[in-house]
């Protein structure tokens, strides 16, 4: 059974888009040289053993992250095996054996294995301590992965799991937009730490209690001539394995059986009633609902905490960067920014509910559609925003940036809700059918241009405040820092405002074209030349040239199992 | 009256890169009529419909409501039709009441008639328990999902009803319900056009069918015109045709 489900899982990554897989390669290779690097350029054996527990601590937290940033269709999901007659601890097992054969674990096991290094040089008798406790780590490791991602594609059933998975998606925008601050830090760190180790105090004392850690201490202990402590280390290992290994397998293969029902009571009376805070107009009606599934569908509260959390940990790159640390105080402005992302596939996430926008159409069902839903937008983030700001202005003291955010703060939000609404509309990139939608990556599909649009938009629609920003900061003058503020919200209404209106331009009558690039996956509509025709056809094209490679790929095998 | 024909679809054609899911049909809804649209998996029934409904743009041919094209004047057709499509998602973090809301109010009804109706519909298709549980549409069951569906579609009042596959899992109790409000409103003048594959459902229902097969009508007119004495079913696989299946085959079936 074990070994049906391992060559099913090579022939779906067969089936996966090939440039991605090498890319991960490449990442992969890197950071296992990286490894064997600090295990071979230590300065002594000391230092390479906490230089060592580090790294492999880092493994560990790759691991554990890595998956759901890069979970696709090309993993294994429990539901394809439902009608089989299998038992669940079987078909768990099955699972979790399909994840240990694989190149990432490959990865794994290759960098863990750079602790014979350190076996060699301090008694070359206890590279055996290693050859037991490097493929029990690379267990821990590899299942710890599995683990985190079962906790999470049951999470996105949960408040938590969707935060769990927010923070994660906020450090990977944080290392993307501000890594240059951990790179700067570690580039200045990594030769110390060569050279002398970790610093001896709280952090040696956490890494050192981390299981990933226990071969290297079990290392040194032998070659102290105490096998018995190296023995104790290993069993630890071991036990904490099989703990991880019993959790995980479960977790692999939920109960379909077991939907709960929610028995929480009415919701919304006086809505319903006909009451309801917002205007009972077409506007407020989108408002309404938009703001209902922000908090509701897991997937839009995904987008909205990675924002708070990408704000966040950047806020906090550039606390512990040291000289960056006034840098923190924009924590809240990378939060309106992020609004941009989040909202730059709202069609898309919507799927095929869009034939309700076709269907309901009147004079001003679209305007009231596109401004309803940046109104919706702009009520769930920035207060957000808000917040975010608020607490890492207290944290990094840097009271002149308050000024400065004022005006940037409104400049930003109205320029992202501007941005997003209008790739939204032009790029519409169905992902899963929304109740279809188990991991966290299934509400889109192929938005890589849409985020790069959006990158570039938001600043050149911010241009104005940016330069009445460094105008006042230049001359100091107070006049032209309360002028400042004004040029930032009146440029966020107008950025807002324009964009919204192309936006409303192109959907007039192109709402059916949106509706047939989720249902059908292309636009029955001859092309027309122009910038925004450019944007739609070329993320069409994104999405079609993926379809079209996996048709390829399945045709390809098709043949050869003909043959 | 600006035409006699509730929905008439002129010479539709939709071609998908090299198949034609629906080869220039043709069909007439006159007003007051249940009209059955049957046809085999694949016969090109939910296309057909969805470019009728403005949903599909067609590669030629009209399809007009009250004598309205939907394709040249969307504004006007849309709002004398109701639809209710099949598999399509909803806004799914909604409950049904906050749905029929949203939609009332999208569709610009006065905020009091939206809360009357929504709590008219919700009674009388039974969702209320669901809305007092606060289940939201994205967990009700298929059957309850169908009669949302079809009080979304009825809920600005529209003059032509079209929907597909409308009675698929709901239960009888619900069915009669359902079988009640559209009879109701075929008598009050308007035109209902379903899509069914259940042959005696739409044989005891509608009073007009078509039965339509690879992209064309091969038959319609009254029910009585297209059974020509026969049942609808036979009639149906006369047309369309079935494979058979020999004695030798599949012997090891109950076997």
């Amino acid at each position: 059974m074990d070994r049906e489900l391992i060559s099913l899982k090579f022939t779906m990554l067969r089936n996966t888009t090939p440039g991605l897989r090498k890319v991960g390669w490449v990442f992969g290779g890197v950071a296992v040289l990286a490894t064997w690097a600090v295990a071979l350029l230590a300065s002594g054996d000391q230092v390479r053993a906490s230089a060592l527990t580090l790294v492999f601590a880092l493994w560990g937290l790759g691991a554990a992250i890595g998956p759901v940033l890069t979970s696709g269709a090309g993993v294994l999901r429990a539901d394809y095996f439902a009608l089989l007659p299998l038992p669940r601890a079987a078909l768990g097992r099955g699972l979790l054996a399909s994840v240990l054969v694989s190149i990432a674990s490959g990865f794994v096991l290759l960098a863990l294995l750079a602790t014979v290094v350190h076996a060699l040089s301090v008694a070359p008798e206890t590279v055996v301590v290693v050859l037991v406790g490097a493929p029990l780590t690379w267990l821990l490791v590899v299942t710890l992965s599995r683990l985190v991602y079962g906790l999470l594609g049951a999470a996105m059933k949960t408040k938590l799991g969707v935060e769990i998975a927010g923070v994660q998606f906020g450090l990977m925008f944080a290392a993307w937009f501000a890594g240059w601050m951990v790179v700067q830090v570690a580039v200045e760190s990594i030769p110390k730490l060569l050279q002398d180790g970790l610093p001896e105090g709280i952090i040696t004392t956490v890494v050192d209690a981390l299981p990933t850690s226990w071969t290297v201490l079990a290392v040194d202990a032998a070659a102290a001539g105490d096998w018995s402590r190296a023995g104790l280390l290993l069993l630890a290992l071991a036990g904490v394995d099989a703990v991880l290994v019993l959790a995980t397998i479960p977790l692999l293969v939920p109960r379909s059986a077991a939907v709960e029902k929610r028995r929480q009571g009415r919701r919304s009376r006086a809505l319903v009633a006909g009451g309801g805070i917002l205007p009972a107009t077409q506007t407020g009606a989108v408002v309404m609902k938009e703001l209902r599934q922000w908090r509701r569908d897991a997937w839009r509260a995904l987008e909205s905490s990675t924002a708070v959390w990408t704000g966040a940990a950047i806020g906090v790159f550039a606390l512990l960067g040291g000289y960056t640390a006034p840098v923190a105080s924009f924590a809240g402005l990378i939060v309106a920014f992020m609004l941009g992302l989040s909202g730059c596939n709202l069609y898309g996430q919507d799927g095929s509910a869009v034939w309700q926008n076709v269907v309901g159409e009147d004079e001003s069902s679209v305007r009231s559609d596109v401004r309803g839903r940046q109104w919706a937008m702009l009520l769930v983030f920035v207060p957000r925003a808000l917040v975010v700001s608020v607490a890492f202005l207290l944290l990094s003291q840097a009271w002149w940036a308050v000024p400065v955010l004022l005006a940037s703060i409104p400049a930003v939000f109205g320029a992202a809700a501007g941005a997003a609404i209008l790739v939204s509309a032009l790029g519409v990139s169905p992902g899963v059918d929304p109740r279809r939608r188990l991991g966290p990556n299934d509400a889109n599909g192929n938005i890589a241009l849409h985020v790069w649009i959006v990158l570039l938009l938001v600043p050149v629609a911010s241009i104005p405040t940016a330069g009445m920003i460094v105008w006042s900061q230049l001359t100091g003058s107070a006049a032209l820092t309360v002028a400042a503020v004004v040029v930032g919200l009146l440029n966020g209404v107008a950025a807002a405002w324009a964009l919204g209106r192309v936006a409303i331009e192109y959907l007039t009558t192109r709402m059916p074209d949106v509706f047939s690039r989720i249902r059908y996956g292309q636009v029955f509509r001859e092309a027309d030349d122009g910038l925004l025709s450019w944007v739609e056809s070329t993320t069409l094209k994104g999405e079609q040239d993926l379809a079209n490679q996996k048709q390829k790929q399945r045709e390809a095998r098709l043949a050869r199992a003909a043959r | 009256m600006a035409d006699e024909h509730a929905l008439e679809l002129i010479d539709l054609r939709r071609e998908f890169a090299e198949k034609v899911a629906v080869d220039d049909m043709s069909l007439r809804v006159p007003y007051g009529s249940f009209y059955g649209v049957v046809g085999p998996n694949g016969a090109g029934k939910t296309t057909a419909l969805s470019m009728a409904v403005g949903l599909l743009r067609p590669t030629s041919g009209r399809a007009l409501v009250q004598g309205i094209d939907v394709w040249a004047d969307p504004i006007g057709a849309k709002q004398r039709l109701g639809v209710l499509p099949d598999g399509l998602a909803l806004p799914e973090r909604l409950t049904g009441g906050e749905l029929l809301t949203y939609w009332g109010r999208f569709r610009r009804l006065p905020k009091d008639v939206v809360a009357a109706r929504t709590g008219e519909l919700l009674r009388i298709l039974e969702l209320d328990e669901a809305e007092t549980l606060g289940t939201l549409v994205g967990e009700y069951s298929t059957g309850m999902r169908k009669k949302i569906g079809l009080a979304t579609a009825l809920l600005h009042a529209p003059k032509v009803l079209v929907l597909d596959e409308p009675y698929e899992a709901v239960d009888p109790v619900s069915a009669r319900v359902l079988t009640r409000i559209l009879r109701r409103f075929t008598e009050g003048g308007g035109a209902v056009v379903i899509s069914s594959h259940v042959m005696a459902m739409v044989e005891q229902l509608c009073d007009r069918v078509a039965i339509v097969a690879r992209g064309q009508v091969v038959a319609d007119g009254t029910l009585d015109e297209v059974r020509r004495g026969a049942s609808l079913e036979d009639r149906f696989v006369e047309l369309v045709g079935a494979p058979e299946v020999d004695e030798e085959e599949l012997a090891w079936i109950g076997s």
